[in-house]
């Protein structure tokens, strides 16, 4: 018997997709029934992320994009969100367009496959998230895209923070893959008096291009 | 009985009933009403019986209290009915009756109070000695209320949420939300939390005028819409504090609805600034029988008639301490109530329009007079009333007494903040007197009573709470407490502490059935504080939280020693403030643990998973947890084990080696490209923490494995060790990122093979050697040549994403040599024929790196200060009376010790690591660490082993490794 080589995402939603797509060795889901109103969540896991580490980390300019210069800061263009995290590291997410390949620098490394990557959009995402964390989303310091660090269903996070405001509510955050499974149960236990549920991949392009 | 029609105050829902059941009848309430007042509006008046004397309780209070109406509500026990709504189908149950609460088979016990003094149990049932076993069950099986079940799986669904806020204001009376209204003007994330089902406390209920042409209801709740259209406030109903600590983190619960999607919901609630205003419940008045029901506070009666259209009785007495009590009784009268006279034990201080009211009505009032003694035998019938002293007496027939020394502040959550209470003479209240940082108060708990007054002191409140969060409130701040300081002050509070009696039956503290008397008798013995007596009468220690005595025993025990004002302390308040279930506590209780990118396949496999550390991990293949034919198969085929939880790393930069010098104790700069370098990680101690490998992928970049406990340390481990160098090098924890599958066996390369186009043979990829290579083009791996199970064994890591489909086609490529799963178990007996060690199995916190026999990875070249442990590996090298590891053998070959037993002769001389059957072997082996002076091959240990019955086992001490010994099979 043949096996057939493919990447797999470290978690699968309940209820199958209407449509998917066949990308790198990757199936990507596509779409998931609509369901009005009601936050989803969707998994990015296939999209490339690398950790940027460096002294000097001002002088990177992955896919174009600078560093932000504030660690917590985010800055978002061509498709690439970059998120400093201290004084040395930066998190680099491909959220939009082709995948760019890693710089020939030794200060990249692709962590696509360490953790699992997942979005939560809709209005009512942050009466899920305040069950499951005790990250502030809404610090009048801090203007969106921003980045928080810590604990969320007790597990060490990166979350991004792209939009706060009723109208325009989405989270992306990444957790050790191995978390993948439980962290999914949590959030969508936390979510199921708000009818959160799985979307595919075209909900959030949708939602980067408004 | 007939509810109240048409009071603007109602707060049920006359159109909607809901049914419940009582003693397997029937029973109506409404939707709105507690399951206290729906029983009470059925006509329950007893709702179950004390705790020691089995006396009658009815209902006191409404805000829980005390223990008189704890209930058993749907199987729960302990559910305070005058707390919880009614719901439709709700069962409910008295507790701690023998019988029915009306006739209770143990209220006998009420004439038996002579034999129960204070602290009786402490004193007598323990001479002659063998009675105090007895009597301790008795004792034991007395205390307590309600009864569970260990079977018993508490229903409902429990949540949990931790929401942010600028301000954080406990209590929405109108204080409260005075001073939520003020912080939120100010563009301030304010979070309003209310005991209650609504807002509005002590406004709620009163038809009282506020000087502008509204009652103080109709005025509150106006308050409370404008309140809920702000943006900037959320609402918590229902919502009582359990807590205060430290950086103002406060701790609630909500109760949910019929609409809401839990039951209960715990909240933690991180607030930069605090407003205390939690308002006063009432001092309970002291005279004989002053918990018999049909003996009410003031604000039962008032709130059963207008929140709930409940008329609470037919003829009553009031015997009251404060304005209030005067304002309930022309209320009550003007709703029907027969008010036979109201005795207030002020001489003076009334507000005269209320008296003018009280003589309006021809309601007799009797200034300097009080309740003496309720009479009844399990309900009120008949009062006494007396002047304070004692010199004169009347009596009135009725069923109704409403009864109140005056006010009580409630500052459990300021006490918990570590506020300083102290005596307020004039207010009679324990006030405080120095706030933590960012801890505001507002209201009665002051000592306040006029509504302006209170609505202002929130007003201020509210700007300093927004001043502690940075906002500039200078001239908000001058505004309010001008417009405060033209307001009416605090008023005098009531100074009665007891009435002119004995005490016996007079209750100081329902919950645990504590006596004036009992006090007495407890300063009597010598416990002049305050603490002490709770403690010695248990005063103040039931579910009430102290509700009860609280205020009343600090003030009696200062009365006692004659100076109030200087010896009256509050006793120590503890979280949580209320009663609260565990399983509200426990939440949603997610359980958080790691799966390897193959778990799936291998449960589906017939892997029995277990949870191992964060991990869950496949331990058995099958029912035979011997694991005889996977390790079998391993020795004659070839197997697949996951270990994807290793701990993988990449350490990268200028100083990667120094960083690398530092924690492991092998020089790592021997480190050549292709070849795998295996060391180990020691701490201060020279105790071995880690061991793993290390390779060399390029110039200044490592990768390195670490034992599976130790990933998530690893990092933070180095940069502690590194911290003062100012090293330029980073580390990226790639443990997660890579899935590792160790193919062993004399196959494994026969496998390999089929699947890459890489030279797989010895001579290309030799024993210890590191390659990088494609599996069929597409799956980049990162392999290693090790044999830690004791075979030709191949390490390949694997991003996680293929780690699935390398698993399958080596599982499909093997077939024809035999492939199989193993799982840990197996690993692990492999493992120990080869005596090769885990960390924390054949080591503990204080075995160095000598003593389980890897002393040689230690380079001694390094200097000592560069490497972590250096200094102690040789202080430790020779040290006699050191634990050593060692082989053994089973002379009795059918019996294999557990694991964890010890090794003895007259003393603990040390201990089984593991044992197992070696099938390789054919017997029993296993691994000690032992005393040195036993490690010598060829000595005899003696092994003691769990329930042996003095039956010890023996083994001896033989050389490792049991298997292979040259090591041929892993460089086949």
């Amino acid at each position: 018997m043949a096996v057939e080589i493919k990447r797999q995402s470290p978690i699968s939603f309940p209820g199958n997709p209407l449509k998917t797509e066949l990308r790198g060795h990757w199936t990507v889901m596509q779409e998931y029934e609509a369901k009005g109103d009601a936050p989803r969540v969707i998994d990015l896991s296939h999209r490339i992320r690398w950790d940027l580490q460096d002294s000097d980390i001002a002088r990177h300019r992955p896919g174009g994009v600078s560093i932000p210069d504030t660690p917590g800061r985010c800055v978002f263009e061509n498709g690439v969100l970059i998120n400093r995290m201290n004084r040395t590291q930066a998190s680099i997410w491909h959220l939009s367009g082709e995948d760019l390949s890693i710089p020939d620098d030794p200060a990249f490394t692709d962590v696509t496959d360490a953790t699992v990557f997942l979005a939560l959009l809709g209005k009512e995402i942050f009466s899920i998230t305040e069950k499951l964390t005790t990250l502030d989303f809404f610090d009048p310091l801090k203007e969106a895209p921003f980045l928080l660090q810590g604990p969320f269903s007790h597990v060490p996070c990166q979350m991004v923070i792209l939009g706060n405001t009723p109208e325009k509510s989405a989270i992306l955050f990444t957790c050790s893959r191995g978390y993948a499974q439980d962290m999914i149960a949590a959030v969508l236990e936390a979510g199921a008096e708000f009818e959160l549920h799985p979307a595919g991949e075209n909900a959030f392009s949708d939602w980067v291009n408004k | 009985m007939k509810r109240l029609e048409k009071l603007s105050t109602l707060r049920i829902n006359p159109a909607k009933t809901l049914h419940f059941k009582y003693k397997n009848k029937n029973l109506k309430g409404l939707s709105g009403d507690t399951v206290a007042t729906a029983l009470y509006a059925s006509g329950i008046r007893i709702f179950g019986r004390s705790l020691k004397y089995h006396r009658p309780r009815g209902l006191y209070s409404l805000d829980g209290e005390s223990s008189n109406t704890c209930m058993q509500v749907n199987g729960i026990p302990n559910v305070c009915a005058e707390t919880t709504l009614l719901a439709d189908g709700m069962e409910v149950k008295a507790q701690n009756v023998a019988g029915s609460p009306e006739t209770d088979l143990k209220g006998f016990m009420d004439k038996l109070d002579w034999a129960m003094p204070a602290g009786f149990y402490y004193r007598t049932l323990h001479k002659p000695a063998r009675i105090w076993p007895i009597a301790l069950k008795q004792v034991r099986k007395a205390a307590g209320l309600g009864k569970i079940s260990a079977e018993f799986q508490m229903p409902g669904k429990y949540d949990e949420i931790y929401p942010k806020a600028d301000v954080c204001v406990i209590g929405g009376g109108p204080a409260g939300m005075s001073a939520a209204l003020a912080a939120a003007e100010n563009g301030l994330r304010v979070i309003l939390l209310e005991t209650r089902p609504w807002l509005g406390g002590f406004f709620d209920y009163r038809t009282a005028q506020n000087g502008a042409g509204l009652s103080l209801s109709q005025s509150v709740r106006q308050a409370a819409e404008q309140l809920e259209q702000n943006s900037n406030v959320r609402i918590f109903t229902q919502t009582p504090v359990v807590g205060v600590y430290n950086n103002n983190l406060v701790t609630a619960f909500q109760k949910g609805c019929e609409t809401d999607y839990f039951d209960e919901r715990y909240l933690e609630i991180r607030a930069t600034s605090v407003v205390v205003a939690t308002g006063c419940s009432e001092r309970p008045l002291l005279f004989e029988n002053n918990e018999r029901p049909g003996v009410m506070q003031i604000g039962c009666a008032h709130r059963l008639a207008q929140t709930y259209g409940l008329l609470p009785g037919k003829q009553a007495v009031f015997s009251i301490g404060h304005d209030l009590g005067l304002e309930a009784a022309l209320d009550l009268f003007d709703l029907g109530l027969e008010v036979l006279c109201v005795a207030d034990i002020r001489e003076d201080g009334q507000d005269p329009a209320l008296i003018e009211g009280l003589q309006q009505r021809n309601i007799p009032f009797l200034r300097g007079w009080v309740a003496t003694r309720a009479h009844g035998n399990k309900t009120l019938h008949k009062v006494t009333l007396a002047t304070i002293p004692g010199t004169l007496r009347k009596d009135f027939s009725c069923d109704l007494l409403v009864a109140s020394a005056g006010m009580t502040p409630l500052t459990g959550p300021l006490s918990l903040a570590q506020a300083k209470l102290a005596f307020e003479p004039y207010t009679g209240f324990f006030i405080p007197r120095q706030l933590p940082a960012k801890i505001q108060v507002a209201g009665r708990l002051l000592g306040l009573n006029h509504p302006a007054t209170i609505e202002a002191s929130g007003r201020l409140a509210g700007t300093l709470a927004a001043g502690d969060c940075g906002v500039s409130v200078e001239s908000r701040l001058k505004e309010a407490r001008e417009k405060l300081n033209q307001l009416p002050g605090p008023d005098q509070g009531s100074k009665l502490v007891t009435a002119p009696v004995q005490g016996r039956k007079t209750f100081i503290c329902f919950d645990e059935d504590t006596t004036v008397k009992n006090v007495k008798q407890a300063l009597a013995k010598g416990f002049d504080a305050t603490e002490l007596i709770k403690r010695f009468t248990a005063a103040g220690t039931g579910p009430g939280q102290g509700g009860i005595p609280g205020h009343n025993l600090p003030l009696f025990v200062a009365q006692y020693h004659g100076d109030i004002k200087a010896t009256a302390m509050p006793t120590t308040v503890r979280a949580p403030l209320v009663p609260t279930y565990i399983a509200t506590y426990a939440g949603s209780n997610h359980d958080m643990c790691k799966r390897t990118p193959v778990h799936d396949s291998q449960k589906a496999a017939g892997g029995v998973i277990r949870r191992i550390g964060v991990w869950k991990r496949a331990r058995y293949f099958s029912k035979d947890f011997s694991c005889r034919a996977e390790i079998e198969n391993v020795r004659k085929n070839v197997g697949l084990l996951d270990a994807s939880t290793l701990g993988k790393f990449r350490l990268w930069g200028p100083d990667a080696l120094n960083a690398l010098q530092r924690v492991y104790a092998s020089d790592m700069s021997r480190i050549t490209n292709g070849k795998v370098k295996y060391s180990a990680m020691c701490n201060d101690d020279a105790c071995i923490i880690d061991d793993g490998v290390v390779v060399k992928r390029a110039e200044n970049d490592y990768y390195f494995t670490t034992s599976t406990a130790r990933a998530g340390a690893t990092v933070e481990w180095i940069r502690y060790h590194t911290r003062y160098d100012g090293w330029n090098f980073h580390m990226v924890n790639l443990t997660d990122a890579f899935g590792v599958i160790n193919m062993a066996g004399p196959n494994a390369r026969k496998v390999l093979a089929k699947v890459t186009d890489a030279d797989v043979s010895d001579d290309a990829f030799p024993y210890a050697a590191y390659r990088e290579f494609m599996i069929k083009d597409t799956i980049p791996v990162r392999s290693m040549r090790l044999g830690f199970v004791g075979e030709l064994s191949f390490e390949l890591h694997v991003p996680s994403s293929y780690m699935q489909a390398l698993w399958d086609l080596l599982t499909e490529a093997g077939k024809e040599f035999g492939i199989r799963h193993f799982g840990l178990e197996a690993q692990n007996v492999l493992r120990m024929e080869k005596a090769h060690l885990i960390i924390g199995s054949e080591s503990e916190q204080r075995t160095t790196l000598h003593d389980v026999g890897l002393g040689f990875l230690w380079s001694r070249d390094k200097s000592e200060e560069k490497t972590v442990g250096a200094v102690a590996l040789r202080q430790t090298e020779n040290q006699e009376a050191r634990l050593k590891l060692v082989g053994f053998k089973m002379e009795d070959p059918s019996r294999v010790p557990k694991d964890g037993s010890i090794i003895v002769d007259n003393r603990i001389r040390g201990y089984v690591c593991i044992a197992r059957h070696s099938f390789a072997l054919q017997e029993p082996v296993g691994l000690a660490l032992v005393d040195a002076p036993l490690a010598g091959e060829g000595t005899r240990l003696q092994i003691y082993e769990d329930e042996c019955n003095g039956q010890h086992l023996y083994a001896t001490v033989v050389p490792t490794p049991f298997y292979d010994p040259e090591g041929k099979r892993i460089r086949m």
